[in-house]
């Protein structure tokens, strides 16, 4: 299914040149413009939010509010100098942090995890794929801040090395060397399940 | 030799991050490292687990809070300590803002303008009648009631005609875009120019011109239909595209964007199962209305099936393959499994046999436009101007 998508996504023609008339329109307080750029990356960054938050579905949502209305606040700032999706999840990556200091509420990692869903598959094939998911989530999760979201960035966002540095403010090699040291501490922690994958 | 282990560079090369030759350094390297390839396989390992991550649905419920908290401006945990001096900036803001306004209503509009002509009526820009011609600048709306019509030359490369009932702004001119935004009302264009030139913004998507003629129709609820009389125009919203072609039509539904364009002599059934599939809410509602589609389609209408392969489920993809396929023969080398994993390459082939405009024309048009842009625009005084 993902295989699908990926494959629609690249057939259809992407125009990137609306997001900038969006967020122009945004600028001026479009409230219609927000919503279009909200749809586009609310489940992005909901599940930056959640991985980096320990599965907190509360908090992630929380997070998720505030960053679009940071985006309505601060959007003027936006000089389109860097690319708007950098200038986004650098708002993301700041609100996670804030958030993750305010954060008192406790989830249990694997319970909230394992509620991932995948659609189409046998009911035996679709728990082992949840649970294997939700080992794999609470591993990131578990990983430092440094190597975790860089990881996020990657695997999520699905962003360049060139862009992962962009929004963590740090060169190239730096994120070369956080994502080997990321892979590495996830094949250990993980290794007893290679034969899942 | 121990300076030359590619430990450090195993994720780079994984993900391709790394300079040809640097790439093909690491590749050698692991052929002959029995330390280096271990760690490599570590880190591959890894990246395995890491891309089992997958996207997770926003819930429904924080577009409703982000617009409440904006409604009630209760933006909260922020600080205050802004308000005192923002209330000053506003002061000033508010000062040389309604000084400008008070300049601009005593005086003409400055920039590029286009000229208007009265066809009927009486049409007005910004509320005023205008007299048998008149000139249109940036941000100027043109409004015509039932009785009034009116013609805008769009800059040197065409001109629009305003019917009765419509509403129109500028929104840009120079020598790389012109905008016009049509809020409700129907107009007609007829542009001479490279494509990507002008543009008409709609509360329900953008329609951009490809060189060609047509007319662009928008209700009072915000959806437009697009009939196309001479060449392409192309129907935008986000990353929801639709390519039409002289002789066909497309809607556009506010929210949604583009539908799927379809020949005008296409049957009645086909026209109407055709916008429920695009529009309907209910997916029983769209499943009935694909297999009106499919069963009405002719040989023409294979145009409108190569846009559905994109646009039906998986499920579904098979039975419109196979009414295509049914229709006329596919290219050499595309092939059912091909199209229904929906490789590039052969999508692709079909749509240059079907003559969907590709991204070679697109290619080509772009010489074009820059050709025009940076000579002939230059000549009509207008290259430069941004």
């Amino acid at each position: 299914m993902l295989d699908q998508i990926v494959a629609t996504r690249e057939q259809l023609p992407v125009k990137e040149s609306t997001d900038s008339r969006t967020i122009a329109a945004c600028q001026q307080g479009d409230r219609e413009a927000l919503r279009v750029l909200f749809e586009k990356y609310k489940d992005r960054v909901y599940s930056i939010a959640l991985y980096s938050l320990s599965g907190d579905e509360m908090a992630a949502g929380d997070a998720t509010q505030q960053v679009f209305l940071k985006l309505m606040t601060r959007i003027g700032q936006f000089r389109g100098d860097a690319e708007f999706a950098t200038w986004l999840y650098r708002l993301v990556v700041n609100t996670c942090h804030d958030e993750h200091r305010k954060q008192r509420r406790f989830v249990a990692l694997a319970d909230s995890f394992l509620q991932t869903s995948a659609g189409g598959e046998s009911p035996r094939a679709s728990y082992a794929r949840k649970e294997l998911a939700g080992r794999v989530q609470t591993a990131v999760a578990e990983l430092k801040p440094k190597l975790r979201w860089p990881i996020l960035l990657k695997y999520v966002e699905g962003l360049s090395y060139e862009e992962i540095a962009q929004v963590l403010k740090c060169s190239k090699g730096t994120v070369a060397s956080r994502l080997n040291r990321a892979h590495k501490a996830l094949g250990r922690r993980l290794s007893h399940l290679k034969n899942e994958i | 030799m121990f300076s030359k282990h590619v430990t450090s560079l195993s994720s780079a090369y994984f993900h391709d991050e790394l300079a040809t030759r640097e790439s093909q350094r690491v590749a050698k390297h692991l052929l002959s490292c029995t330390p280096c390839r271990a760690d490599f396989d570590d880190v591959k390992l890894g990246a395995r687990f890491a891309e089992q991550l997958q996207i997770v649905s926003a819930p429904d419920s924080v577009w409703a809070s982000v617009v409440d908290q904006l409604d009630n401006k209760r933006v909260t945990r922020m600080r205050l300590w802004f308000v005192k001096p923002l209330a000053i900036a506003a002061m000033i803001i508010l000062l040389v803002a309604g000084g400008l306004l008070w300049l601009r209503s005593n005086s003409d509009p400055g920039g590029a303008r286009w000229n208007v002509a009265r066809l009927g009526g009486s049409p007005r820009i910004d509320s005023q009648n205008i007299g048998d011609r008149s000139k249109l600048g940036v941000g100027q709306w043109l409004e015509t009631d039932a009785t009034s019509r009116a013609q805008i030359d769009v800059a040197t490369i065409g001109n629009v005609e305003i019917d009765p009932n419509s509403r129109v702004r500028l929104l840009e001119t120079n020598s790389s875009e012109h905008r016009l935004e049509l809020a409700r009302g129907r107009l007609s264009a007829h542009i001479l120019a490279p494509p990507k030139l002008f543009f008409v913004n709609t509360p329900s998507g953008v329609a951009e011109d490809l060189g060609c003629a047509y007319t662009l129709e928008v209700d009072e609820s915000g959806n437009s239909i697009l009939h196309v009389t001479l060449g392409w125009v192309s129907l935008q919203l986000i990353d929801r595209e639709s390519s039409v072609p002289a002789g066909a039509a497309c809607a556009m539904k506010r929210g949604v964007g583009p539908g799927t364009p379809y020949f005008e002599d296409a049957s009645e059934l086909f026209r109407v199962s055709l916008s429920k599939f695009d529009f309907a809410d209910n997916q029983s509602d769209r499943e009935a209305a694909l297999a009106s589609v499919l069963s009405e389609a002719r040989p023409r209408d294979v145009m409108t099936l190569w846009y559905l392969l994109l646009r039906v489920s998986a499920a579904d993809r098979a039975g419109v393959y196979d009414r295509m396929a049914s229709l006329v023969t596919p290219p050499q080398d595309v092939t059912r499994e091909g199209v229904l994993n929906l490789n590039a390459k052969m999508i692709d082939r079909w749509r240059a046999q079907l003559s969907i405009r590709s991204e070679t024309i697109r290619e080509k048009k772009s010489f074009w436009k820059k050709l025009w842009t940076e000579t002939l625009g230059r000549i009509h005084g207008l290259a430069g101007k941004r």
